[in-house]
């Protein structure tokens, strides 16, 4: 995965003047170009190029092989092959963003950055944004760059993880620290221990979190008197 | 909120406590709305006699309410009819009538409870059939005077009320009040007049604060109608009235005690003890001042009284004052007060034990990735685009779309599409939580009935198991017997703990 998200931009105005261009290729390489970081479908790039297939087909290679365009990878359609001039970086639209890697969303690399924050959190009992992405710059433990943005996303999965919880300074006991009214993070569960939050009173019973819970009667087919999700529940 | 299930739920009670015809009768009452008592026969096509016994039962046991109104205008002729309505919450209640009796016997004393205990189990006594009931079984009667004590301390913490108006006189015909607007809002006025014709005719027939909560008396006079010095209630002259006075256990107090220590216990979980031993101080001391159930902030109290009051308790007595200050701004309040008077948001509390609860149905149901949607969403509180969602919540793009509209499916979020052009449209989601809250409460009702009546369903199936006498119980009978102890045990349990979820989101 890149893990620079920033677009790169490789002398941004200079044309292909200096490689010898066949006027189709000229008219599809200026037509990719002019999608900038968004690249651009082979059928859409044949519809405004006016072209045809074959043409396209064999330009496309042969501008591919004078490096001036690449195919990249859309992650809304990963199936529709895509090009782009060499000089772009694709955008976030067309990577993911900052969290995918060839168009797959890198779950493992997530979830060790997220392991990572919430131990260091538990650790400090208290810690604030800054805390976090001052350690996680310092220890070194991630070999990518991580964005200050990113560590912000992470937090915030956390606290929707309901993992950690956002509170408020009070300046007091374990925020002695941390001036009052600055915004800091907490391990939500007290054993800080990664873990489902309490089942509520619903969600602690098999109708609950039944899925057939509006085909069931109490004399139909599906009934709390013949019901399986029941049977397994009271099976002491 | 009265929900379908709801009414199934409050009708499988009554079948469970009083049979099939009273059920009947209160059935229709509580799907039609107001009835009189031809009408009752009609729709019920029970005799005459039975739909009155019925009622009379059902009013016996704060059920049912009964009304007069004026019908048609103020000319001439108009004529008082007489009606019914059912009282859905008092019904609902009858399911909590243990946690009622478990409070009284945490502070006040045996027989306290043995009085609630026998207004429970017969809906209204008068000050002699309390007397009779205690005497039961004794070999000397018990003394008015005793039970009379008894009784006073009951209304003293307003746990007994006076039994209201059981005919008031309603101004209005309520009939209009239900066929109010329909239409666009629907999801919300289908279910809000009914509560509002409710209240309006127990709000006639409630009787003034002091009459309420005071005890006749046949001995003394006390004409000048005062408080007594130590708060105690006044006594009200009327010999005969103190024979036909019917006494009833006041519901209402006791869900204010119940919301009150759901508040507390609340903010202990997701604060710490200190903040709940604030909180019980504050809602301690200004109980007296709580005029309506669901009062939405705590009574304003400067700094100096809550440390005051806080003091009072074993607890209370090892914080310091600026300890107690950042409790309260834990607690929500602004950390500078002008006037330095404290109120805590208290709907807010409730209002996060509301999220909490619906978030767990989501994560059990749904797994992981959809709990942090709907808690994305939930949090925003407002329409976000699909892509949006993915990001933020960390789940593949193309997963995220079947999530929601699972999601969608089931009545969780609320969905709109912005068309951008003929072929580009984006869909945005958000969590309509007035809407959600009433499929929710109204998914719980279906739940608590289902566990009642998976309840009757063990306990008719292992029936045999209940005749055979103690020493039998052995061997494979024994590992039966066990099971269906263990069965009981568990559905009781969680009925009662689904009925405070009920309790939080309907009464609340
Ligand atoms: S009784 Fe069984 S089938 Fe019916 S809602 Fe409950 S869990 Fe589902």
């Amino acid at each position: 995965m890149s893990r620079l998200p920033s677009l790169k931009r490789k002398q941004p105005d200079s044309g292909p003047s200096s490689v010898a261009l066949t006027d189709h290729e000229r008219i599809l390489y200026n037509v990719i170009r002019s999608k900038r970081d968004m690249g651009i479908w082979t059928r859409d790039l044949k519809r405004e190029s006016n072209l045809a297939d074959n043409v396209v087909n064999k330009s496309l290679k042969s501008l591919e092989g004078k490096k001036l365009i690449k195919e990249v990878v859309n992650i809304q359609n990963k199936g529709r092959k895509h090009y782009m001039a060499a000089e772009f970086e694709p955008s976030k639209e067309i990577t993911g963003g900052d969290w995918y890697s060839e168009g797959i969303l890198d779950v493992d690399f997530i979830n060790i950055v997220k392991d990572q924050c919430l131990k260091h959190i538990f650790r400090q009992k208290v810690a604030t944004f800054d805390g976090v992405s001052e350690w996680i710059r310092k220890s070194g433990i991630f070999k990518a760059e991580i964005t200050q943005q990113q560590i912000e996303e992470i937090l915030r999965a956390l606290v929707l993880d309901n993992e950690i919880t956002e509170v408020k300074s009070t300046g007091f006991g374990e925020f002695a620290s941390v001036p009052i009214g600055r915004v800091c993070y907490k391990c939500t569960s007290k054993s800080g221990h990664k873990g489902e939050p309490k089942a509520g009173a619903m969600a602690s019973v098999p109708c609950g979190v039944c899925p057939r819970i509006s085909l069931c009667t109490p004399d139909g087919i599906i009934s709390p008197g013949t019901c399986v999700y029941y049977e397994k529940w009271l099976d002491f | 909120m009265v929900t379908q299930n709801g009414i199934k739920f409050a009708v499988h009670l009554i079948t469970n406590h009083f049979g099939n015809l009273v059920s009947k009768v209160c059935e229709n009452l509580l799907k039609r709305g107001p009835l009189s008592l031809e009408k009752l026969v009609k729709f019920t096509e029970l005799t005459k006699e039975q739909v009155k016994n019925s009622l009379l039962v059902l009013v016996q046991h704060n059920c049912v309410q009964a009304f007069t109104f004026d019908e048609g205008d103020d000319r001439e002729g108009a004529k008082a009819i007489t009606e019914y309505v059912a009282l859905f919450d008092n019904i609902i209640h009858r399911l909590r009538f243990p946690k009622f009796l478990e409070i009284v016997s945490q502070e006040l004393d045996d027989e306290c409870v043995e009085l609630l205990e026998g207004l429970l189990r017969d809906g209204r006594l008068t000050l002699k059939q309390m007397v009779d009931r205690a005497s039961q079984g004794k070999e000397n009667p018990v003394a008015m005077d005793f039970v009379q004590e008894n009784l006073r301390k009951l209304l003293a913490v307003r746990y007994v009320e006076r039994c209201p108006d059981p005919e008031p006189f309603v101004s209005k015909p309520v009939k209009e009040e239900t066929t109010r607007k329909r239409g666009a809002k629907s999801a919300k006025t289908d279910v809000v007049p009914r509560q509002t014709m409710e209240q309006l005719i127990m709000e006639a027939a409630v009787l003034g604060e002091g009459i309420r909560f005071s005890l006749p008396s046949n001995t003394e006079s006390n004409a000048d109608g005062e408080t007594n010095a130590d708060g105690s209630p006044m006594i009200i002259d009327g010999t005969s009235q103190a024979e036909s006075t019917l006494w009833r256990a006041n519901f209402e107090e006791f869900i204010r005690r119940l919301r009150r220590k759901a508040l507390i216990e609340n903010v202990r979980a997701r604060l710490d003890d200190g903040a709940a031993v604030i909180l019980s101080a504050i809602l301690e001391s200004t109980k007296t001042a709580e005029k309506k159930v669901k009062m939405e902030n705590s009574v304003p109290m400067s700094l100096d009284t809550i440390f005051t009051e806080v003091m009072k308790t074993e607890f209370g007595r090892t914080m310091t004052i600026d300890r107690v200050r950042a409790s309260l701004i834990q607690l929500g309040c602004p950390s500078r007060m002008l006037e330095d008077s404290y109120s805590i948001d208290l709907k807010n509390v409730l209002e996060l034990a509301r999220n909490e609860e619906v978030e767990s149905i989501v994560l059990k149901r749904y797994g992981k990735d959809a709990y942090r949607i709907f808690r994305l969403l939930s949090k925003a509180g407002r329409l976000l685009e699909t892509d949006k969602i993915a990001d933020s919540t960390f789940v593949e793009k193309k997963d995220a779309p079947k999530i929601l509209s699972r999601l969608w499916t089931d009545n969780y979020l609320h969905m709109e599409k912005l068309a951008l052009s003929t072929t580009k449209s984006f869909l945005l989601w958000k969590v309509n939580n007035p809407v959600l809250r009433v499929h929710v409460l109204d998914e719980m009702y279906h739940a608590a009935l289902n566990l009642s009546l998976r309840m009757a369903f063990e306990q008719e199936k292992d029936e045999e198991l209940l005749t055979i006498p103690k020493d039998k119980i052995v061997g494979p009978i024994q590992k039966r017997y066990k099971r269906l102890r263990n069965v009981w045990l568990l559905l009781g349990s969680s009925l009662m703990k689904l009925d405070d979820a009920l309790m939080l989101f309907h009464d609340f």
